[in-house]
C-alpha cells in the first residue's frame, strides 16, 4: 500500500469495517439516551429517563451491585493467584514452562459453557448442591486468573533482569530486589491485569448463567432474562455502564502498559 | 573518600552467605508461588472436567440427576441420532462461514493497523479491543436493535420501499452477531503477524513489478500464515463454543450444540446424556482443529514462532 | 596481597563449555582488561565474579576471602554493567544511595556521600533527574558513581563503552582510568575492543574460545603474542611461516621461504620447531631497492601490489616472494606506487617467532 490511490481505497474500506465494528455499541448508547422506547431513525430525542428506570428497577440495581461485589473478589483472587503464577512461571518453571503455560490459558480456551456445566455437576458430585456465592467466585477465578496471568507475564518477560542483578550486586537480597525494584516497575502490569480481571467478571455470562440461583443474579444474566422476553431500553442503560468501563480499562491500560505490547507482540 | 572507608562497610556485608541447609529452604520456598493458582486449576477445572467425563457414563434417572451405574448408552443414544449429528454439523457449519467471512474483513483492519504509524495505531487499538470489553451480550443486543423486524435497518428499507430483510432469529442473524464479535481476536492473531513482516519486503517486490494485489498475494499473506492460522483456529473454536448468540439472535429456531447442551442439563436434566454430548463435541472439535493444524502445516511449511528465553 | 583471584574456573552451560580451567590473578589497585572476541566467555569470568554464575568448577577469592558460594549481595563488588542497569523509577540520587541504604548506612551520612560522588563525577545539581532524563555519558557517570560510593573492594566493568558513540568512548576512557587510579581499586574490565584494552589496563588477558591465550603487560601481549590468534587478534600482523635453524641469547634464526631471519624468540621455541613470525606493519620500513640497510637487519625484496591511503598512514601489500604478501605501513609521503620495486627492512628486535600449531 504505497501509492495514495492505493492508500485511499484502504482508508475507506477500512472505515467502513470500523463502523461495521463499532455500530451496535454506538447503537445501545443511543438507545439509552432515546426518549421513546424503539430506536427509530431520526432519533426522536434525547432523554435520560431509561436511565431513571434503571435506578428505579430493583431487579438491575441489585444484580449490579451483585455483579461489582463479585468482580470484585474474583478479581482480589485472581490478581494475587495470577501474578503470582506468572512470577513462577516465568522464572522458576524451567523447563515445564511452556506446559504450564498452556494449562493456565486452558480455562480460555475451553468453551465456558462446559466449564460452566463441569463445575456445577462437581459442586453437586462433592456435596456442594446448590453453592450458590462460593461456586460463582470460584468460577469467576477460574476465569480471571488467565487473564492476569497472560497480562503480568508478558510484562515479566519484558523486564530487564540486569536491574535486578544490579541490586543484588549492590547489596539487596532476593526478597528486598523482588520488593523494590521488580514490584514497582511491573506495578502497571499487574494493576491492567486486575483491571481487565474485573471487566472479565463483570461481563462473565457463560459460569455465571449455570451457577447463579436465586438472589445471585449477576447483571448479565438478569439482562438476558430481561431481553429474552421485553424490549425497552432499561437494559440499553446496564450496557452503556459496560460500555463506559470498557473503555476507561482500554486508556487505563493503554497508559499503563501500551496495548500494542500486550496484544500485538509475538505474532 | 577512598581506602579507609572501606572495610567498614565491607564487614558487615561480606561473607560466603547462609549455611547450605537454609539455602536449600529458601530455594523450595520459591516454589511455593506456584501453589495457590495449581491448586485452583487441578481442584476447580481438571477435576470438574473429569468428573464431566465420568457423569457421561453415568445412567440417567429421575429421581436424582444420575443413577451410578457405568454405561455406554448416552454415547450410543447421540451417535445413533440424526438429530445430533444435524445440530453437530449445523454448528460445525456455521463455525466454518464466521471464520471465513471473518477472515474477510479482519485481514485489511489487521494490515492497516499493523503498518499504521505509532500515534494511529495506539487510537486503533483501542477501537478494536474496546469491544472485547464491552462483552458479548451488549453487542448482541445493539445488534437485536439493529436487525429486528422492527429494528432500524428494516426501518430504513421499508423508508426506501425496498422489502424488508429477515434478519433475526435465523442463522443470517447469527452469523452476523457472531462475526462482529470475533473480528477483534482474528485481527489481533493476523496484526501480530503483519508486524513481523518487513516492510521492504513490500517495497522490494514493488520495485520488481508487482502491483499491490501481486504484492499482497505473493509476499505479504504468505508470509502472514501463521498469524492467519492462529486467528482462524481460535475464532472457528470460540464461534462453535458460543451460546449468548445463538440464542439472542437465533431466537428458538437455531439450535447449536452449547445451546442443546445447556438445554439438556438445565431443562431435561439429563445431566449424563449433557455430559456425553459435550465431551462428544470437544473430542470432534480437538480432532478437527489437529487436522486443520496439521493440514495447514504441510500446505505453508510454517516457520517456528518460539520466543521462549 | 591479591585482590581478585580466580582458581581454575570452569563453566560449562549443559555441554557447552563457556570458560576452561581460568586462573587469574589482580594485584590490588591494577587494572586488569579482560580482552576477547565476542562469545569467547569474558562475559560469563565477570559474572561468576559478581556471583551472578555459579562455576562448574574452581573457585573465586576476593580480598583474600572465598566467596565462590556466596550470594552476589554479599560480595561487595562494584559493578557497572553494559545497558547501565540504572533503576528507571528511581532519581540519580536515589539510584546512586541504593548501595549505601543495603548497607544500612544513615540517611544522613547516605546523602553526604551521595552528594560527594556526584560532585566528583560532574553530575551535581542532576541528583533529582530520572535516568532517562540524561544523555549516555551522564548515565554512565551516574552507574560508575553508584557502584564506587560504597566502597567496594573490587570492581567489575562489563564493556561499559560498548553502548557510546567513537568520540565520547575516547574521553571516557581516560575518565575511567584516572578515576580508578584516585580509588585505587583493583579492577576487571571486560572489552572486545583491543585498542581500548591496550591504552587502559596494567596487564590484559586474553581470553578465546573459554581459554586464557595470555596474560601479560600491553606491551608484552603486543609485541611478544604467544600464539598466532592472539597475534592476529591484537592488531595488525603479518605472520610468515618458517622452522626454527638455531636459537641463541634472545635471539633465535628461523628459516622461511624467503630465506633466513634473525629475530626475537618465544623460550618455548626449540631447535627444529615449526614456527610463525609476527611482523608488526608499522615495523616494517620500505626502502628503495638499492639503498643500504642497517647493520643487522633483516632485509626482503619485492614489488608493491597495492597502496592506499589512510589519512595518517600509507598501507602498502608488498609481494616479496615465495608467495607471501607483506602488509607495510608508513608515512603517508611514501611515495612508492603498485609496480615498484622496494626492498623491506625490519630489525631483529621487531620479528617475534612463536609456536606454529601443527594441526
Amino acid at each position: 500500500m504505497i501509492r495514495p490511490r492505493e492508500r485511499r481505497w484502504m482508508a475507506v474500506a477500512v472505515a467502513v469495517l470500523y463502523v461495521f465494528l463499532l455500530a451496535p455499541i454506538a447503537i445501545v448508547v443511543l438507545a439509552a439516551l432515546n426518549s421513546g422506547a424503539y430506536l427509530r431513525f431520526p432519533p426522536e430525542g434525547l432523554s435520560l429517563r431509561w436511565f431513571v428506570a434503571f435506578a428505579e428497577s430493583r431487579s438491575f440495581t441489585s444484580s449490579l451491585r451483585f455483579s461489582l461485589k463479585l468482580a470484585a473478589l474474583a478479581t482480589a483472587a485472581s490478581t494475587v493467584v495470577g501474578t503470582m503464577a506468572s512470577v513462577w512461571i516465568v522464572r522458576f518453571s524451567g523447563r515445564w514452562r511452556n506446559a504450564f503455560r498452556v494449562l493456565f490459558v486452558a480455562p480460555l480456551a475451553v468453551p465456558g459453557i462446559l466449564t460452566g456445566i463441569a463445575l456445577l455437576i462437581f459442586f453437586y458430585a462433592v456435596g456442594w448442591g446448590n453453592t450458590g456465592f462460593v461456586g460463582l467466585v470460584i468460577g469467576h477465578t477460574l476465569i480471571c486468573t488467565p487473564y492476569v496471568f497472560l497480562i503480568t507475564s508478558a510484562v515479566l518477560l519484558r523486564f530487564d533482569r540486569t536491574l535486578e542483578e544490579a541490586a543484588r550486586n549492590l547489596g539487596a537480597g532476593a526478597l528486598r530486589t523482588f520488593w523494590r525494584i521488580t514490584l514497582p516497575l511491573i506495578k502497571g502490569g499487574i494493576i491492567s491485569g486486575a483491571v481487565f480481571a474485573f471487566v472479565a467478571s463483570y461481563d462473565e455470562f457463560n459460569i455465571s448463567l449455570l451457577l447463579s440461583g436465586v438472589g445471585m443474579t449477576p447483571l448479565p444474566i438478569q439482562l438476558f432474562d430481561y431481553l429474552r422476553f421485553s424490549f425497552d431500553p432499561t437494559a440499553a442503560v446496564a450496557g452503556t455502564i459496560s460500555i463506559g468501563m470498557a473503555f476507561v480499562v482500554v486508556l487505563v491500560t493503554q497508559k499503563l502498559v501500551g496495548l500494542d505490547a500486550l496484544y500485538l507482540g509475538g505474532g | 573518600m577512598g581506602a579507609p572507608a572501606r572495610d567498614v562497610l565491607a564487614v558487615e556485608l561480606v561473607g560466603a552467605g547462609p549455611p547450605p541447609e537454609r539455602r536449600l529452604a529458601r530455594h523450595a520456598g520459591r516454589h511455593v508461588l506456584i501453589v495457590p493458582a495449581l491448586a485452583v486449576l487441578i481442584v476447580f477445572f481438571v477435576l470438574p472436567y473429569l468428573n464431566l467425563t465420568l457423569i457421561s457414563l453415568m445412567t440417567p434417572s429421575h429421581q436424582a440427576p444420575y443413577a451410578r451405574v457405568l454405561t455406554l448408552g448416552n454415547y450410543a443414544t447421540l451417535l445413533r441420532d440424526p438429530f445430533t449429528w444435524r445440530v453437530i454439523w449445523h454448528t460445525l457449519w456455521i463455525g466454518v462461514a464466521t471464520t471465513a467471512i471473518c477472515l474477510v474483513i479482519s485481514y485489511p483492519l489487521a494490515y492497516h493497523l499493523a503498518r499504521a504509524p505509532r500515534r494511529l495505531r495506539g487510537l486503533l487499538m483501542i477501537l478494536v479491543i474496546s469491544p472485547l470489553l464491552v462483552g458479548v451480550l451488549i453487542r448482541t443486543y445493539g445488534w437485536m436493535i439493529l436487525l429486528q423486524d422492527t429494528g432500524l435497518i428494516n426501518q430504513t428499507l421499508r423508508a426506501l420501499h425496498l422489502p424488508a430483510a429477515p434478519l433475526m432469529y435465523n442463522d443470517t442473524g447469527v452469523l452476523i452477531g457472531l462475526v462482529h464479535v470475533f473480528v477483534p481476536f482474528m485481527v489481533l492473531s493476523i496484526a501480530g503477524t503483519i508486524q513481523t513482516i518487513d516492510p521492504e519486503l513490500e517495497f522490494a517486490a514493488r520495485s520488481l513489478g508487482a502491483g499491490a494485489w501481486r504484492t499482497f498475494r505473493r509476499v505479504v499473506f504468505p508470509l502472514s500464515l501463521p498469524g492467519v492460522l492462529a486467528g482462524t483456529v481460535l475464532v472457528w473454536v470460540l464461534t462453535i463454543s458460543s451460546y449468548v448468540i445463538p440464542s439472542l439472535l437465533g431466537g428458538f429456531t437455531v439450535l447449536t450444540v452449547p445451546i442443546l447442551v445447556v438445554r439438556t442439563v438445565t431443562e431435561l436434566f439429563n445431566w449424563p446424556g449433557g455430559s456425553a454430548f459435550a465431551i462428544l463435541f470437544f473430542v470432534i472439535t480437538l480432532a478437527v482443529v489437529g487436522l486443520y493444524v496439521r493440514a495447514m502445516g504441510h500446505a505453508g511449511r510454517l516457520p517456528d514462532q518460539g520466543d521462549d528465553r | 596481597m591479591a585482590q581478585i583471584v580466580l582458581d581454575h574456573l570452569t563453566k560449562r552451560f549443559g555441554d557447552t563449555p563457556a570458560v576452561t580451567d581460568l586462573s587469574l590473578e589482580l594485584a590490588s589497585g591494577e587494572l586488569v582488561a579482560l580482552l576477547g572476541p565476542s562469545g569467547c566467555g569474558k562475559t560469563t569470568t565477570l559474572r561468576m565474579v559478581a556471583g551472578f554464575e555459579t562455576p562448574t568448577a574452581g573457585r573465586v577469592w576476593l580480598a583474600d576471602r572465598d566467596l565462590t558460594d556466596a550470594p552476589p549481595e554479599r560480595r561487595n563488588c562494584g559493578m557497572v554493567f553494559q545497558n547501565y542497569a540504572l533503576f528507571p523509577h528511581l532519581t540519580v540520587e536515589q539510584n546512586v544511595a541504593f548501595g549505601l541504604e543495603m548497607r544500612g548506612v544513615e540517611r544522613a551520612e547516605i546523602r553526604r556521600r551521595v552528594a560527594d560522588i556526584l560532585d566528583k563525577v560532574e553530575l551535581g545539581g542532576l541528583g533529582g533527574r530520572y535516568p532517562r532524563q540524561l544523555s549516555g555519558g551522564q548515565q554512565q557517570r551516574t552507574a560508575l558513581a553508584r557502584a564506587l560510593v560504597v566502597n567496594p573492594s573490587v570492581l567489575l566493568l562489563d564493556e561499559p563503552l560498548a553502548n557510546l558513540d567513537a568520540k565520547l568512548r575516547e574521553e571516557m576512557r581516560f575518565y575511567i582510568r584516572s578515576l580508578q587510579r584516585e580509588f585505587h581499586i583493583t579492577t576487571l574490565y571486560v572489552t572486545h575492543d583491543q585498542a581500548e584494552a591496550l591504552v587502559l589496563a596494567d596487564r590484559v588477558a586474553i581470553l578465546m574460545g573459554g581459554v586464557l591465550q595470555q596474560y601479560g603487560r600491553p606491551e608484552d601481549v603486543y609485541h611478544r603474542p604467544r600464539s598466532a590468534a592472539v597475534a592476529g587478534f591484537i592488531g595488525l600482523t603479518n605472520l610468515i611461516p618458517g622452522r626454527v635453524r638455531a636459537r641463541g641469547a634472545g635471539r633465535v634464526i628461523v628459516d622461511t621461504a624467503l630465506g633466513p631471519v634473525t629475530a626475537g624468540g618465544d623460550p618455548a621455541l626449540r631447535e627444529g620447531a615449526d614456527a610463525l613470525l609476527s611482523v608488526r606493519p608499522e615495523q616494517l620500513d620500505l626502502l628503495r631497492p638499492d639503498a643500504a640497510p642497517r647493520n643487522g637487519a633483516n632485509v626482503l625484496r619485492g614489488t608493491v601490489r597495492e597502496r592506499t591511503f589512510l589519512g595518517s598512514l600509507a598501507d602498502f601489500r608488498v609481494d616479496v616472494g615465495g608467495g607471501v604478501v607483506l602488509r607495510v605501513q608508513g608515512r603517508p609521503s611514501a611515495v612508492e606506487r603498485a609496480g615498484d620495486a622496494v626492498a623491506v627492512a625490519f630489525d631483529a628486535d621487531a620479528a617475534w617467532a612463536l609456536p606454529r600449531a601443527t594441526s
